[in-house]
């Protein structure tokens, strides 16, 4: 799952990062209004953690104009204006969810959690296929209650293919997901965690459809 | 400090005062001028009387004075008619003093008694005797010498006495005392009526600049409106320039507390995230002092909102948008706990008589609170109630016991400490209804859990047209 961090104080931009990249997630980083439009206009992020108050562009801008370019990945504000007239703002601006600061990170995770998975249409924290689980909260798969040792990316790629079970991903958009932008993406490198995840899972789990992507069989 | 005297009361009293002297002063100088008129009038009248007398006075052949010809006026015939002529001899070398030696008619029995006077030759001298009834007469008199012609020798002095009754004189003045009286009255009446008028009237603007005034503070209006007299208009313009200075520094001193409000929250989140990635005492320290400080940080915000919310007149907005905004928050926010929240669809557009973001701030911390302990539903009802508005928030949640309630709504105090949140909403909550004069109140829900109502003064929807109208429209979402 890749994520947009959108903060300008340094320090809390690298905590972010850091936090976040520890629970499984690929992150990248705006400092400034302008960019984060960019990045969030063009990169497929599965959800975006956005400051209200940015340098060159504010935060409701950004979020207004991904929402006016047809964007509709989960947005997160996290920021320290914490008056209701500016909630309702932000949430009328298209954000999914309102985080003030000083905050938890334990409960900024919970909530982007939340936001991913409401995104992916699921209902619990838990996502199930066939003997597969995987915990969205503590970043833990198994199968048949046996923990599987992942590396993070091919937690990543496990994590995606499970959001979208039973549909068809390409490998561009799986790399897409799991890479951070300053990453070679190099999608024969898809294929090589594919193949480790495989040998990891029950057979036949994962599909391959030519010239199309993967696809994850919750009924193999 | 003592009320300086009502300026309706300083200019009527001046007025009064004014038409008062003015009138009598002019009265009193007319009687006088028309009671000298006619006194000299009388002297003239007694003067002609006393010429004819003396015209129509001989000797006759027994060397007796007498009148030739009857005198003019008819009263000098009618007995006691006020008017009488009389003539004394008086004493001389040959002949003895006799006083009445002839008289009118009109003096019948008696006499006029004369007091003894010394008459220059032409001379007239006027005095005030009794008459023959008693009465008060003014009489003239003058001397008059008469020589006989048969005895060149025989000089008689006599003594022409004219005299009439005051009251002849009395009476036309005192009809013109009674008219004149009238007259003046009438004038000072229409006077005092035309200056009452007057000051009401020029006095009508400073009522006006008045209701003007109560309506700004009752916070019906940001500004004093209306068209007031050139006299006024610079004072109206003089307030509204300073009420417009006012709002400004009450919203650039709320913004700047906001700023620096938000600006140390920042560097808190960063101590407090890395606090809690580190198992330390100074870690533990810096957790609990960062949670102290955004305490407080939260606290003097509200506090500086409330300080500048008591600054700000005339402001109005709605309260259905005002809901339906932090309703959208609550259903974001609070998605994972599937809540049902239920707005109660009253017809009657209701208002609240203050600022939008004050509502939405006494609403939001409220439906916040709800959301937080309800089971499944919060239900939100609004009516108008005797000019307030009553908000009722209520949720399905464990409730709250009757004794813990009043502590809630003190500074600090919080339900439960899992639940996350400053402590303060509560609180906050009715230190800004009560700077509005509302109320805050916890009552058992029928939902099972907690009803929070909050009532706040009700605007009007007609001053919410003229509101919206202005640039200052509110509530929005």
């Amino acid at each position: 799952m890749r994520i947009l961090v959108v903060e300008d104080e340094p320090t809390l931009c690298l905590q972010l990062s850091r936090t976040l990249s520890a629970a499984g997630y690929a992150v990248d980083t705006a400092v400034n209004g302008l960019d984060a439009l960019h990045l969030g206009s063009e990169e497929p992020f599965d959800a975006v953690v956005l400051d209200l108050g940015l340098p060159v562009l504010d935060g409701l801008s950004v979020l207004k104009r991904w929402r006016a370019a047809g964007r509709n990945m989960p947005v997160l504000i996290l920021t320290a204006r914490g008056d209701w007239h500016e909630r309702v703002a932000g949430i009328d601006a298209g954000a999914d969810d309102y985080l003030t600061k000083p905050f938890h990170m334990e409960e900024l995770q919970a909530r982007l959690r939340a936001l991913i998975r409401r995104a992916a249409g699921q209902a619990a924290n838990e996502l199930v296929c066939g003997p597969l689980t995987l915990d969205t909260r503590s970043a833990k798969a198994h199968v048949d209650g046996q923990a599987l040792v992942l590396t993070s990316h091919e937690f990543r790629v496990l994590a995606f293919l499970m959001h979208r079970r039973g549909q068809v991903c390409s490998r561009s958009e799986l790399s897409e997901h799991i890479y951070p932008m300053d990453n070679d993406r190099d999608s024969n490198t898809i294929e090589v965690f594919v193949g480790r995840l495989r040998k990891k899972l029950p057979p036949d789990m994962i599909e391959t459809l030519r010239g199309m992507g993967y696809r994850l069989r919750c009924d193999a | 400090m003592k009320a300086a005297p009502s300026l309706r009361l300083r200019l009527l009293l001046g007025t009064l005062l004014w038409i008062v002297a003015t009138i009598g002063v002019t009265g009193w100088v007319l009687q006088g001028m028309f009671e000298q008129h006619l006194s000299r009038q009388f002297h003239a009248e007694l003067a002609t009387h006393l010429n004819q007398l003396a015209a129509n006075l001989e000797i006759n052949a027994a060397g007796q004075p007498e009148v030739s010809h009857v005198l003019s006026d008819p009263r000098l015939e009618r007995p006691y008619s006020g008017l009488y002529w009389q003539v004394d001899r008086m004493r001389s070398d040959t002949m003895p003093a006799k006083p009445a030696l002839l008289r009118s008619r009109s003096l019948w029995d008696g006499e006029l008694r004369v007091p003894d006077d010394w008459l220059g030759d032409g001379e007239h001298h006027e005095h005030r005797l009794n008459g023959p009834k008693g009465e008060s007469l003014r009489m003239i008199e003058q001397s008059l010498h008469l020589t006989e012609q048969q005895a060149e020798n025989t000089e008689q002095t006599l003594r022409l006495i004219v005299a009439a009754d005051e009251k002849l004189l009395a009476e036309p003045v005192e009809r013109f005392r009674g008219l004149l009286l009238m007259a003046l009255s009438l004038l000072a009446g229409g006077l005092i009526l035309a200056a009452i008028v007057q000051v009401v009237a020029g006095l009508r603007p400073l009522n006006r600049l008045r209701d003007e005034l109560t309506r700004l503070r009752d916070g019906e209006q940001a500004l004093l409106g209306g068209s007031h007299p050139a006299e006024i208009q610079p004072l109206v313009d003089e307030l509204n320039t300073v009420l417009e200075r006012n709002a400004e520094f009450v919203e650039r001193a709320r913004s700047q507390a906001g700023n620096l409000a938000h600006a140390v929250k920042t560097p808190l989140a960063v101590m407090a995230n890395a606090a809690a990635a580190e198992r330390s005492e100074l870690a533990e320290l810096v957790t609990s002092q960062v949670s102290v400080a955004r305490q407080h940080i939260d606290h003097h915000l509200a506090r500086a909102r409330i300080a500048a919310s008591a600054q700000v007149h005339g402001q109005h907005c709605l309260l259905r948008p005002a809901i339906e905004g932090l309703l959208r928050v609550m259903q974001r926010v609070h998605a994972e706990r599937a809540l049902t929240l239920h707005l109660d669809d009253d017809r009657e557009i209701l208002v609240f008589r203050g600022e939008a973001q004050d509502l939405q701030e006494m609403l939001g911390n409220l439906l916040d609170n709800a959301c937080k302990w309800a089971g499944s539903r919060v239900e939100v009802s609004a009516s108008r109630q005797a000019g307030e508005l009553c908000i009722d928030i209520d949720d399905d949640g464990p409730g709250i016991d009757i004794e813990a309630r009043p502590l809630l709504l003190q500074r600090g105090q919080r339900g439960d400490e899992q639940v996350p949140g400053s402590g303060l909403g509560l609180a906050i909550v009715d230190d800004l209804a009560s700077l509005y004069g509302g109320r805050l109140a916890l009552l058992d829900s029928p939902l099972g859990g907690l009803r929070v109502r909050l009532c706040l003064p009700a605007g009007k929807n007609k001053e919410l047209d003229q509101a919206s109208t202005g640039e200052k429209s509110c509530c929005n979402t």
